[in-house]
């Protein structure tokens, strides 16, 4: 079951081509949507959302074919934007039950899911406050929450921890983990921050210039290779010299050995050369090969 | 702060009303903005009190005819006579429609639900409207109620009233296309205001200096028509054609007729074309 699929879309604006034949299907879950500024992530939301006309190809989101069926697809979609979009002057739950009966919801049952959607985000109290008056973080759940109110069968975040700190961010993509799984609504999330992604996505498609670079599964990126990361006081040289001698393929990262895993006789000859060395071992940490690395790699061939 | 409770999600499996509801209700939404409520008491201050300025003369209408037992101020005449009162009021109240979805980008957040555009904007110029035929209409029924209660000798003058209401919309359709397309453009609430009442007084005083120049050339039939480049008189001047009222001008008369109605159903088309326009661009953002 496809939760959206494109097939040979092409959005081309006056000078430049925001997607250029992108054919990718996406299936429910939580689907990251990975790629630097411009590389068309916003301008696909908007074409799924039917609300841009694609210039090539086509696209069917919840099997809704978005040219035709775009009021439809609107109906069972949420969509978080990726700027600021909120009136400051009005409190969250206003604004909440307000575009939640904007969805169809009578207005009891708005008042009652935009409650309920508040209070999942984390907005407490606070929700009667004008919205002016929050921080970022508050913000960002406020958009969330709207984003939810209808209770649809996906949901679009265009760049959730945009501009959060380190424990708003951790929050926002939790929440998200949770919305994936707990509340079973798929989501299309996107962020240029790979590896925020990692942790949360069961899939993730990789776009770069409108193109498609790359889409599968989380673990078929994470799971091509095994590195261990090896940091000692001194004498990183000696080690890594040693440790080619022992015939482990061993690179070098700024203060930091890296090692590939070829099994756990990797780990006994580690410990063997930093002991027979006289070394201080610091750190030996399990390095997965993250996103970013293949992001960089598929990136460097095209 | 906050935290997050865990009582799990319930899904809404309720009834999904369509995109009727969906524009009605912001259309009351948008109704309720013009005239404060839901807001803080100060958004309240300026139409409240605009709204009462407007039933001082119905009061003293009801005086005249009561104490005086003559007519008080024709209904046909009472916006052209308080249309610096319905100004501010546009002006003041137009750009709280339009100018806050688009300033603060929350246009995305309707565009990304089903409501079309097209509704969107029929919404924004629906509330505005009933909001200005409101501001017009009410001090116009509590006159006539006035008068069937004082029970002046004669006929009373319903069908003048009936005529006065029907161009009150019109006038209402008129005012809020044009008040809304200005304040669309000028997003900036202050902008916005500044933007209608300078529209509004520029087109009354051009009245006197087209008229003015037109006369000195020795053009008098074509001056006359410089009086309607006043909304309000614009607008008497269709009822004139419609109802038969006398002109409501300062001097003389002007001309009536089919071509002052075909100019006012010009001028409400562009209005709305421009607000289309406008979103139109505002949505492709």
């Amino acid at each position: 079951m496809h939760i959206l699929a494109t097939e040979g879309l092409t959005k081309q604006f006056t000078t430049v081509t925001a997607i250029d034949r992108l054919t990718v299907t996406v299936g429910p879950g939580i689907t990251g949507l990975v790629g630097a500024n411009g590389a068309g992530k916003s301008t696909l939301i908007k074409i799924l959302l039917g609300l841009l006309p694609p210039s090539g190809g086509g696209a069917r989101v919840l099997d809704l074919d978005v040219t035709t069926k775009g009021a439809e697809i609107r109906k069972l979609v949420g969509y978080m934007p990726e700027h600021e979009c909120l009136p400051p002057d009005v409190s969250a739950t206003e604004l909440v039950v307000h575009l939640a009966r904007m969805s169809g919801l009578p207005r009891t049952a708005a008042r009652e899911r935009a409650a309920d959607v508040l209070r999942h985000v984390g907005l407490a109290e606070e929700r009667y406050r004008p919205v002016g008056g929050y921080s970022t973080g508050m913000k960002q759940r406020v958009k969330l929450a709207q984003a939810l109110v209808h209770d649809p069968k996906l949901i679009f975040l265009d760049e959730p921890t945009n501009g959060l700190d380190p424990r708003g961010r951790d929050e926002m993509l939790t929440l998200i983990r949770r919305i994936g799984t707990e509340f079973g609504i798929s989501v299309l999330v996107t962020s240029h921050l790979l590896g925020e992604l990692e942790r949360i996505c069961d899939h993730v498609i990789v776009i770069d210039g409108g193109r498609l670079l790359r889409s599968s599964a989380i673990g078929e990126f994470t799971q091509t290779t095994e590195t261990v990361a090896v940091e000692v006081d001194e004498g990183l040289d000696e080690l890594a010299a040693r440790l080619s001698g022992d015939g482990q393929t061993v690179s070098r990262q700024g203060r930091l050995l890296v090692v590939e895993v070829r099994g756990p006789e990797t780990y006994d000859a580690i410990r063997d050369a930093t002991a027979d060395l006289d070394l201080a071992l610091i750190r030996l940490e399990q390095g997965r090969h993250r996103i970013e690395d293949v992001f960089r790699e598929e990136a460097a061939h095209v | 702060m906050s935290e997050i409770y865990d009582i799990g999600y319930r899904h809404y499996d309720g009834p999904r009303l369509g995109r009727g509801y969906s524009t009605r209700a912001l259309a009351v939404h948008s109704l309720r903005g013009v005239f404060g409520l839901g807001r803080p008491a100060r958004s309240k201050i300026v139409p409240f009190a605009l709204a009462t300025i407007m039933l001082v003369p119905a009061v003293v209408s009801i005086a005249i005819m009561a104490l005086a037992r003559q007519p008080g101020i024709p209904y046909s005449g009472f916006a052209v006579i308080m249309q610096a009162v319905i100004a501010i009021f546009l002006a003041a109240q137009a750009p709280t429609v339009v100018a806050p979805d688009l300033r603060y980008r929350v246009l995305p957040l309707y565009l990304s639900r089903p409501v079309s555009i097209a509704e969107y904007v029929g919404a924004k110029v629906t509330a505005m409207t009933v909001a200005v035929f409101a501001l017009v209409a009410t001090p116009l029924t509590v006159m006539y109620v006035g008068e069937l209660v004082v029970d002046l000798p004669g006929p009373p003058a319903t069908g003048e009233y009936l005529g006065s209401m029907v161009t009150a919309l019109l006038l209402a359709l008129l005012l809020s296309a044009f008040g809304l397309a200005l304040a669309s453009f000028t997003p900036r609430r202050g902008l916005g205001v500044a933007s209608v009442i300078t529209v509004y007084l520029l087109a009354s005083a051009s009245v006197p200096i087209i008229y003015a120049s037109m006369a000195v050339t020795g053009n008098e039939e074509a001056a006359a028509w410089a009086w309607l480049m006043n909304p309000f008189w614009l607008v008497d001047s269709v009822q004139s054609w419609l109802f038969g009222t006398p002109p409501h001008s300062i001097e003389g008369g002007y001309p009536s007729g089919p071509a002052s109605a075909a100019i006012l159903v010009v001028l409400i088309g562009a209005a709305v074309a421009a607000l289309a326009l406008r979103y139109r661009k505002a949505a492709a953002q």
